[in-house]
C-alpha cells in the first residue's frame, strides 16, 4: 500500500462517523447521570496489544549504542502499563475513544505496514489530535498550596486515542526505574535547595 | 449494649481534648505541659511517627498507578477527588473514605477529611501567616458579621509562642499587611521569581516574598529534642515526613505532650455527645463510640477542648442536647453551624518565561512564592470587600511537557531528558465573608453507621467572592504581563465550592454578645464555660491567609487561660 493511500484510508476511518455500537454506548453514557462505576470491562486482544506496543515504542524507542543503550518503551513494560492504567484509572468515555482509535488503526492493518507508512499514520494522528485538543482548552492550573493540575474542558467524548497513548507512554516510561535512571540524574534525597547554573548538556534532575 | 460506667478513676481526667489534629495536638501539648492530666480522643486509626508513613521512602516506580487516582479510589474518596490527585497511592492513606463517612449536600460542599492521628496536620500546606491588625477589625468597620472579641495584640505573643515551637521558615519583610513572625532561615526564590519580585516592586509597589512554611530549614534545640530534623527538600511532605521536618501533631505537639507523661490517647473513638449536668451548669464529660466494636463509654473531666475540626466540633455541639440546651450545647444564639467560611481558590494564571535558560535548581522546594494582599489595602479601593494573596512559583518544565508537545521518536525522547523552559503560575487565596445563611446542620433522619446524625451542608460563595475571583484572575494576568512573561493563561475553575480550600471555619464563632456568638474571647462556650472550642469553628472572620497558625495561637491562648482559671477555681 502507498503511504499516501494508507493515510487517506486512516483519515477516512478516523474522520468518519462512529460505528453504531459506539454511538449506542455513548448515548447510554450521556443519558446516565451518575459517573461510570468502578473498574469497567476494558481489555485488548493480542493483536491490539501488539499495536499498542509498537506505537509506544515509536513514541519512546530504544536508542543509543550497544554499550550505552537507553531502553525503549517496550523494555520497561510500558505496553502492559498502558492497558492497566486505562482499565484502572479511566472510565467508559476514554475506554470508548481509545478503542475507537485503536480499532481504526487495526482495520488499516498497522502491523503490516513498513516503517515509513507507520510514521505517516502516527504523524497524521498527531495532527488530528492537536485540532481536537485545541477545542478542549487544555490549561495548566494550580490548586491549594502545592498542587499542579491540568484542566481540560469536559466534553462527553473521551480523550482521543493518540493523546491517551502518548500521555500514558511518557508517564509509564519516565516514571519507570529503567526510564528514570537512563534519562535523568536521579536524586533520592537532595538534602539541600540551591539555585544553580546548568552545565552544557546537563540532564534534568528526577526525585 | 450500653455500658454506662460511672465516673471511676480510670475514666476521669483533668481535661479531655477531642481530636488530635492541628489544634487538638496543640491543646494536648499546652495542657499537659501546664500540669494537667489529659485524655485525647481521636475518632480515626492510630498512625505512629515515622514508621507508619508507608509511602514516605518509596521510589516513583513503586507506585503501580504512578500518582494517578484509580477509578475505585475516586469513587471511595469522592469528595477528596474534587481537590485533585490526593486519593492516589502516595497520599491516599492519609485521607478519609468519603463513602464510609457520608454527608449530605443541600448545596455542594467539598469536605476533605483526615480521620487518623494528626488529622489534617499530616498533609496541610504548611503555609503559616499571621492575621494582621485589620483582619481583626474589618468586620466591625464594614458591618459584616460580628466583631472579633480580641485584637491582634491579644494574639501576638501566642503567634510567637506557636511559631517558635512549630518552626516556620520565612523572610521578615516589615509589612503591616503580613506581620513578621519568629522565623527560621528563608528558602530561596528562584531566578525568574527574583526578576518578578523586582518588577512587581518597581511597577506596582507590591511586595513578593518566599512562602512562610512550617518546614525546618534550621532545626533549633527544642526541635531536635523531639526528634525533628532538617528539611531534605524532597517535597514529598504529603506522604508523611520521616525526618519530622515539617510540623504535624505527630512530629511536634504529641511527642511534646508525651514527654510530660500526662497524655493518654484513645484511637478509633468517636465522641458522639458532650454530657451536660444541668444542676452543676457545666459539662462533665463525653459519651463515645468505638468505631470498630460499636461499644459505648463515658469519660469525665473538669474541662473539655473541642478540636475535632470546624465542622465536626460544631456537629458535636449540635448533637449534645439537654433540657438546658435543647438545640445543642451552647446554641442559644442559633449560630452553631452557621457562618461557614473558607478560602476560595482555583483561580489565577500561568505563563511561560523567556530566558534564564542557564538557571536551574537543585532540590525540590516544599514551598511557594507569596504575594501578600494588595487589594482594599492602603489607597487601593475595589468594588468588593477584603482581598486575597497569591501562592505559586516558577519551575522548569519536565518530561511531561511532551504530552502536549508535537513529536515522538528518538530526538523527542532525548529532548525530554533536559529541563524545558521556565514556566510560572500562581493562584489566589481569597477571603470569604461571614454569612449566617452559609451553614451546616444535622439531619436526625439520616444516621451514619454509628447512629450519629449526618451533617447537611447548605452553603455557597456570595457575590463578594464571585466578584473578587474575576479580579484574582485578571490581576495575576496583568502582573505576569508586566513582568514580560508570555503565553499568559488565566483560569477561574467554575467547580470550586466552599470547603475546597480545606480551610473550613466559622461554625462556632467568637464574639462579645452571647446572643450573636457561641464563644467568648477565650474560646469558652458562653453558657458552659468549661467547654472550649479552639479549632477553625471559633473564627469570626477568615482573612485571606492560611489559618492554621492562627488556630494554634488561639488554642495556646485558651489553654493558658483555662489552666489559670482552674488554679483559681474559677472553672
Amino acid at each position: 500500500m502507498e503511504r499516501r493511500e494508507v493515510i487517506k484510508n486512516i483519515a477516512l476511518m478516523l474522520g468518519g462517523t462512529f460505528s453504531a455500537p459506539t454511538l449506542m454506548a455513548m448515548n447510554h453514557w450521556e443519558q446516565s447521570t451518575r459517573p461510570v462505576s468502578g473498574v469497567s470491562a476494558f481489555s485488548l486482544t493480542e493483536n491490539q496489544q501488539k499495536i499498542v506496543a509498537e506505537i509506544a515504542e515509536a513514541i519512546i524507542p530504544r536508542t543509543g549504542t550497544a554499550g550505552e543503550a537507553s531502553p525503549g518503551a517496550k523494555d520497561v513494560g510500558v505496553p502492559a502499563f498502558i492497558e492497566m492504567m486505562l482499565k484502572d484509572c479511566y472510565a467508559q468515555p476514554e475506554h470508548l475513544s481509545f478503542m475507537e482509535g485503536l480499532t481504526s488503526i487495526e482495520q488499516a492493518k498497522f502491523l503490516e505496514m513498513n516503517a515509513s507508512e507507520r510514521l505517516g499514520v502516527l504523524k497524521y494522528l498527531e495532527q488530528e489530535t492537536k485540532a481536537e485538543m485545541k477545542a478542549r482548552q487544555v490549561k495548566q492550573t494550580k490548586m491549594g498550596d502545592n498542587d499542579d493540575h491540568e484542566d481540560i474542558k469536559k466534553v462527553s467524548k473521551g480523550l482521543p486515542f493518540w493523546r491517551l497513548i502518548k500521555e500514558l507512554t511518557l508517564l509509564g516510561y519516565f516514571t519507570s526505574e529503567g526510564g528514570i535512571k537512563a534519562s535523568f540524574e536521579y536524586v533520592q534525597i537532595p538534602g539541600k535547595l540551591e539555585n544553580i547554573k546548568l552545565k552544557p548538556g546537563q540532564k534534568s534532575y528526577a526525585y | 449494649m450500653n455500658l454506662n460506667i460511672r465516673a471511676d478513676k480510670n475514666n476521669t481526667f483533668d481535661a479531655i481534648v477531642v481530636g488530635s489534629g492541628m489544634t487538638g495536638g496543640f491543646a494536648a501539648k499546652e495542657l499537659t505541659e501546664k500540669g494537667l492530666k489529659v485524655l485525647m480522643i481521636e475518632r480515626g486509626r492510630e498512625i505512629k511517627h515515622p514508621q507508619d508513613y508507608d509511602t514516605a521512602m518509596k521510589e516513583p516506580w513503586d507506585f503501580q498507578h504512578r500518582g494517578r487516582v484509580t477509578a475505585h479510589s475516586a469513587e471511595e474518596l469522592w469528595a477528596n477527588k474534587r481537590f485533585g490527585n490526593l486519593a492516589n497511592e502516595e497520599t491516599g492513606g492519609l485521607f478519609t473514605n468519603d463513602k464510609n463517612n457520608p454527608y449530605v449536600e443541600k448545596r455542594p460542599f467539598d469536605w476533605i477529611r483526615a480521620y487518623h492521628t494528626g488529622g489534617k496536620s499530616m498533609h496541610w500546606g504548611r503555609q503559616s501567616y499571621r492575621f494582621n491588625k485589620q483582619d481583626f477589625e474589618a468586620n466591625a468597620k464594614e458591618g459584616i458579621g460580628i466583631d472579633w472579641p480580641i485584637r491582634y495584640e491579644d494574639l501576638e505573643p501566642w503567634y510567637t509562642h506557636v511559631e517558635k515551637f512549630v518552626g516556620v521558615s520565612g523572610q521578615k519583610e516589615g509589612l503591616d499587611v503580613l506581620p513578621d513572625g519568629h522565623f527560621l532561615p528563608a528558602m530561596p526564590l528562584f531566578t525568574p521569581e527574583l526578576h518578578f519580585k523586582k518588577v512587581m516592586f518597581e511597577k506596582f509597589n507590591r511586595p513578593v516574598t518566599v512562602g512562610r512554611v512550617a518546614n525546618l530549614s534550621q532545626p533549633q534545640e527544642w526541635h531536635t529534642k523531639l526528634g525533628r530534623a532538617s528539611c531534605q527538600y524532597r517535597n514529598k511532605c504529603a506522604r508523611g515526613c520521616p525526618y519530622g521536618a515539617y510540623y504535624s501533631s505527630l512530629s511536634g505537639s504529641i511527642p511534646a505532650a508525651n514527654l510530660t507523661k500526662r497524655l493518654s490517647i484513645l484511637h478509633d473513638t468517636i465522641v458522639s455527645e458532650i454530657i451536660y449536668d444541668g444542676q452543676k451548669q457545666r459539662a462533665t464529660g463525653v459519651r463515645v463510640i468505638n468505631q470498630n466494636t460499636m461499644q459505648t463509654e463515658e469519660y469525665f473531666a473538669k474541662i473539655i477542648f473541642l478540636n475535632a475540626g470546624a465542622m465536626n466540633s460544631a456537629a458535636l455541639l449540635l448533637n449534645s442536647k439537654s433540657s438546658r440546651f435543647a438545640n445543642g450545647l451552647g446554641n442559644d444564639s442559633d449560630q452553631v453551624g452557621r457562618n461557614i467560611m473558607d478560602h476560595h481558590l482555583g483561580v489565577g494564571a500561568t505563563a511561560t518565561v523567556e530566558g534564564f535558560l542557564d538557571d536551574y535548581v537543585y532540590g525540590q522546594r516544599p514551598n511557594a512564592l507569596y504575594i501578600p494582599r494588595f487589594r482594599n489595602w492602603g489607597n487601593d479601593k475595589q468594588s468588593y470587600l477584603r482581598g486575597f494573596g497569591y501562592q505559586g512559583g516558577a519551575s522548569r518544565e519536565g518530561w511531561n511537557r511532551g504530552v502536549n508537545a508535537d513529536g515522538f521518536g528518538a530526538d523527542f525522547k532525548q529532548d525530554l531528558t533536559k529541563p524545558g523552559q521556565w514556566t510560572i503560575g500562581f493562584g489566589g487565596f481569597g477571603e470569604v465573608l461571614s454569612n449566617p445563611e452559609n451553614r451546616m446542620y444535622l439531619d436526625n433522619s439520616k444516621k451514619d453507621k454509628w447512629g450519629v446524625p449526618m451533617i447537611v451542608f447548605d452553603a455557597a460563595f456570595g457575590e463578594n467572592e464571585i466578584t473578587m475571583r474575576k479580579d484574582i484572575m485578571n490581576s495575576a494576568m496583568e502582573m505576569m504581563d508586566a513582568a514580560g512573561f508570555k503565553n499568559i493563561t488565566g483560569y477561574n475553575r467554575p467547580e470550586v465550592h466552599l470547603g475546597l480550600g480545606i480551610h473550613e471555619m466559622g461554625t462556632a464563632r467568637m464574639g462579645r454578645d452571647p446572643k450573636t456568638s457561641v464563644l467568648n474571647a477565650f474560646n469558652q462556650v458562653h453558657d458552659c464555660k468549661n467547654v472550649f472550642v479552639t479549632d477553625g469553628a471559633a473564627m469570626t472572620s477568615s482573612s485571606c491567609v492560611n489559618p492554621s497558625i492562627t488556630y494554634m495561637a488561639l488554642t495556646a491562648r485558651a489553654a493558658d487561660y483555662a489552666v489559670k482559671a482552674l488554679k483559681k477555681r474559677e472553672l
